[in-house]
């Protein structure tokens, strides 16, 4: 066998080596029958799903425990924001007094604030009220149209008995008065 | 034997290698189970629902999944209850919780749940079922998609489709459906790039070419297009190598960019294009080039053995000669570099280091190690790390990280409540006796008597319309007075002056009788309305005595039953910790044979390079010897 020949030999062998090279782009999206897509219980991998499924089940349990020794439901108030389209408003921050009293000051992130543009609401506070009549008060601070510093207040007067109360505070664009517009809603 | 002839064979091996690869990388769009958002679908009508989705749309799935599996139990989702658990169904499916998920979408389908909500329950069980390799089975949930997925996942059914006919060999019919996702689709792309490699694979090289020559000329908006792009070009690069098409792969690889991670693949590709075409000084250039970068990357190992190759192709010996050496001197300490990185990799550096470099919030499958460790040599690990299995399996690690933290969290939260609850019935003992002292103190039958013998005065001064009985205290003095003043009169004789203060008294008794004619109405009204309140406030009175009397019942059982759930919720965090420590402690060991094992691979192929380098400098050595024999014979001492 010439120089030449055993050299490309060898090369040859290198280069398949090579290609046992894992790959660089590969992501989750696994082809029929791999593996790991299917764990069985008994392996590691599955041992491990099974496991994240016990821990989500017990989370769920705990945290309804964490609600009804906290936040019993004949006092609970829970409120909410939500923002319906919202371009003409860029949320910044909210305060909430039930009261006159400071239950929540938040400051948004922008993926927080995409989320709520997407249709997610935030439960921003959750609390306990006795029955009887309150009164919550809401500040909203963002940029509003043409990108000029902007705070709203929305107020409201509630009656909380002895089911849970459910409080939305919105964020809307009036397209009309091409303002932003904020309201409560009482759910419950 | 002719040069061109001895390397064909080297580049027919070479291009199936490189497909090899590429097959394997079978590229997948970025996030590979996008749940439905329902974004906007219809307004939420639960703000416990839209609790979930904000959480769900800033990918915090273990918060989301979690406070919405609690708020199904408080039954606070009901007006969004098919699209809540298909929600909840995905994110179980993007954990990997292929059985619960099954469950929740059959049962959904089963219950015929709306064509929206039933659409996607099928969508995602052909999912399921073609990630377990049941294919037919999967054929026949995708079959069964109507015309009701949303937008965002129209493109996803279509990929699954493709993927379902490339399994089955239907290449045409998967190249056909794929014409209908945009150019510029990320997933459209990553689909098409799929079945250009499958075409190839199976033989359809002409296809497969064409479709790979497209992504390779695409514009590519971003980076990870860009790296999908240059896949393609060096996929259909080594593709024309194994065909004999050096011209061909050379013009494929030159399209890939110098500095992505595809370039040293390409840049030792287009070094063999060169060889292939008898241009040696030419294959020279990309291969010096590879020799100066990073010694981790196999194609820069094997270019340090590439190069002395195109110098002896070239005639100088010499030169091949020293490089050679030099190659083996390199192979020699990058292999104690790689023995220092194993020995790191054992001692814990490679998962400390990932941790700390690639930290994350929460349990979460879009993750992805971005950043090496901090530890001797890591480039040894950029390969491994960007593997799907070792991103998997380190996944898996770091969520059960995540776990571990979690229950500990809950832990000790648990250990508050109890103390919570400990107060609470200290200061239910403390308050007890004062309260049934105060309830004792209120004497209700007594109250109620009291209140009947009331009712029944008022009750016969309506019915005998007495205005008198309706006289407040200043009325009763006055009629007190008039009586006494008319008793003293009836003493005084008929005087005149006595008569006078008869008729006076006659007359203020007349008008104060008239008064209170007047004011019966007004008076038995206002009676009866205050009866009224009596009998409100003694039925509220009698609750609240029935309330406390309950509660003396209740509330010990209530206190009695949290702490049994608090116990009861102890124990399984306390059954679950060591359970999730044996398997992070086994996940880490994995992950770091995971490592080890791409290592001593990296080993065992510089041990071949090296023995081969060392072969071809025998072989030069012998070369030079049998070239020169009358030289040396001369040159040689007399033994």
């Amino acid at each position: 066998m010439s120089f030449f020949h055993r050299l490309q030999c060898a090369v040859a062998g290198l280069v398949l080596a090579l290609a046992a090279l894992p790959s660089l782009a590969q992501t989750a999206a696994a082809p029929p029958a791999a593996p790991a897509s299917a764990p069985a219980p008994s392996t590691l991998d599955g041992r491990i799903q099974e496991v994240k499924g016990d821990v989500i089940r017990l989370n769920r349990d705990l945290l309804v425990l964490e609600e009804e020794l906290l936040f019993p439901a004949n006092t609970q108030v829970a409120l909410f924001v939500s923002m319906d389209v919202g371009k003409l408003f860029q949320l910044e921050s909210v305060q909430v007094k039930l009261d006159d009293k400071i239950v929540a000051n938040y400051l948004y992130t922008p993926l927080e604030v995409q989320a709520l543009h997407r249709g997610g609401v935030q439960r921003v506070y959750l609390g306990n009220l006795r029955a009887g009549t309150h009164e919550l008060v809401a500040f909203f601070t963002g940029q509003g149209p043409h990108e000029r510093d902007y705070k709203r207040g929305a107020t409201i007067k509630f009656d909380k008995g002895t089911e849970p109360k459910y409080i939305e505070l919105r964020i809307k664009d009036s397209s009309g008065k091409l303002q932003p517009e904020f309201d409560v809603k009482v759910w419950q | 034997m002719s040069v061109k002839l001895s390397l064909r064979p080297v580049q027919r091996l070479l291009a199936a290698a490189a497909l090899l690869a590429c097959a394997a990388a079978s590229a997948a769009p970025p996030k590979p189970w996008p749940v439905p958002a329902n974004e906007k679908a219809r307004p939420v009508e639960a703000p416990y629902y839209g609790d979930a989705l904000f959480h769900f749309f800033q990918d915090r799935y273990f918060t989301s999944i979690t406070t919405l599996m609690a708020s199904q139990h408080f039954d606070r989702v009901a007006a969004h209850r098919d699209e809540a658990e298909i929600l909840r169904g995905g994110m179980l499916l993007s954990y990997g919780l292929h059985k619960e998920a099954g469950e929740i979408f059959a049962k959904l389908i089963e219950q015929g749940a709306s064509p929206a909500v039933r659409d996607r329950a099928w969508f995602y069980l052909a999912k399921i079922r073609y990630q377990r390799g049941f294919l037919a089975e999967a054929e026949d949930a995708i079959a069964r998609v109507e015309n009701n997925l949303p937008p965002a996942l129209a493109e996803d059914r279509l990929l699954l489709q493709s993927n379902l006919m490339m399994a089955r060999g239907d290449y045409a019919g998967a190249a056909a459906l794929l014409e209908g996702v945009a150019k510029d689709s990320p997933i459209g792309q990553y689909a098409r790039y799929n079945l250009g490699v499958a075409l190839v694979k199976s033989g359809q090289d002409e296809a497969g070419s064409k479709l790979l020559d497209e992504i390779g000329l695409a514009p590519a908006a971003d980076e990870e297009m860009r790296s999908l792009r240059d896949k393609a070009n060096v996929a259909l690069g080594f593709s024309a190598l194994q065909a004999g098409q050096a011209d061909v792969a050379r013009r494929s690889l030159q399209r890939v960019r110098l500095e992505g991670l595809q370039a040293n693949k390409a840049l030792l590709g287009f070094g063999w294009a060169a060889a292939e075409l008898k241009e040696p000084k030419l294959a020279l250039v990309p291969w010096l080039e590879l020799a100066n970068r990073d010694a981790s990357d196999a194609a820069v190992l094997e270019a340090r053995i590439a190069i002395p190759y195109a110098y002896a192709e070239l005639g100088a010996y010499g030169e091949a000669t020293e490089q050679y050496n030099a190659a083996i001197a390199a192979y020699d300490s990058e292999a104690g570099r790689l023995d220092e990185s194993i020995a790191a990799i054992r001692g814990g550096k490679l998962l400390d280091g990932l941790i700390e470099r690639n930290p994350g919030e929460e349990m979460g499958w879009f993750w992805n190690i971005r950043e090496l460790p901090q530890m001797p040599y890591a480039s040894h690990l950029t390969q491994v790390m960007a593997g799907h299995e070792f991103q998997e399996a380190f996944k898996n690690w770091r969520d059960l990280r995540f776990l571990a933290a979690n229950l500990k969290d809950w832990e000790d939260k648990l250990g508050v409540f109890g103390d919570m609850l400990d107060n609470r019935r200290r200061a239910y003992a403390d308050r007890l006796p004062a309260v049934q002292a105060q309830a004792r103190a209120v004497n209700l039958q007594a109250l109620q008597q009291r209140r009947d013998a009331v009712a029944a005065d008022v009750e016969r001064a309506v019915r005998e319309q007495d205005p008198q009985a309706f006289a407040n205290v200043k009325d009763r003095e006055l009629l007190d007075l008039i009586a006494g003043v008319k008793q003293g009169l009836l003493d005084v004789g008929d005087a005149a002056e006595a008569e006078r203060l008869r008729e006076r008294t006659r007359l203020v008794a007349g008008a104060l009788e008239w008064r209170l004619a007047q004011e019966y109405a007004a008076r038995a009204w206002d009676a009866q309305k205050d009866m009224k309140t009596i009998d409100a406030e003694l039925a509220q009175a009698r609750e609240r005595e029935a309330a406390v009397a309950r509660a003396q019942v209740e509330e010990p059982a209530r206190h009695e039953a949290f702490a049994k759930r608090i116990a009861e919720l102890s124990a399984r965090i306390k059954a679950l910790i060591p359970r999730v420590a044996t398997l992070s402690a086994e996940q880490g060991k994995e992950v770091q044979e995971l490592a080890v094992a791409e290592l001593s691979r990296q080993k065992d192929r510089l041990a071949v390079y090296s023995q081969q380098a060392r072969f071809a400098v025998a072989q030069m050595y012998d070369r030079a010897t049998s070239e020169t024999p009358t030289k040396k014979d001369s040159d040689a001492p007399a033994q």
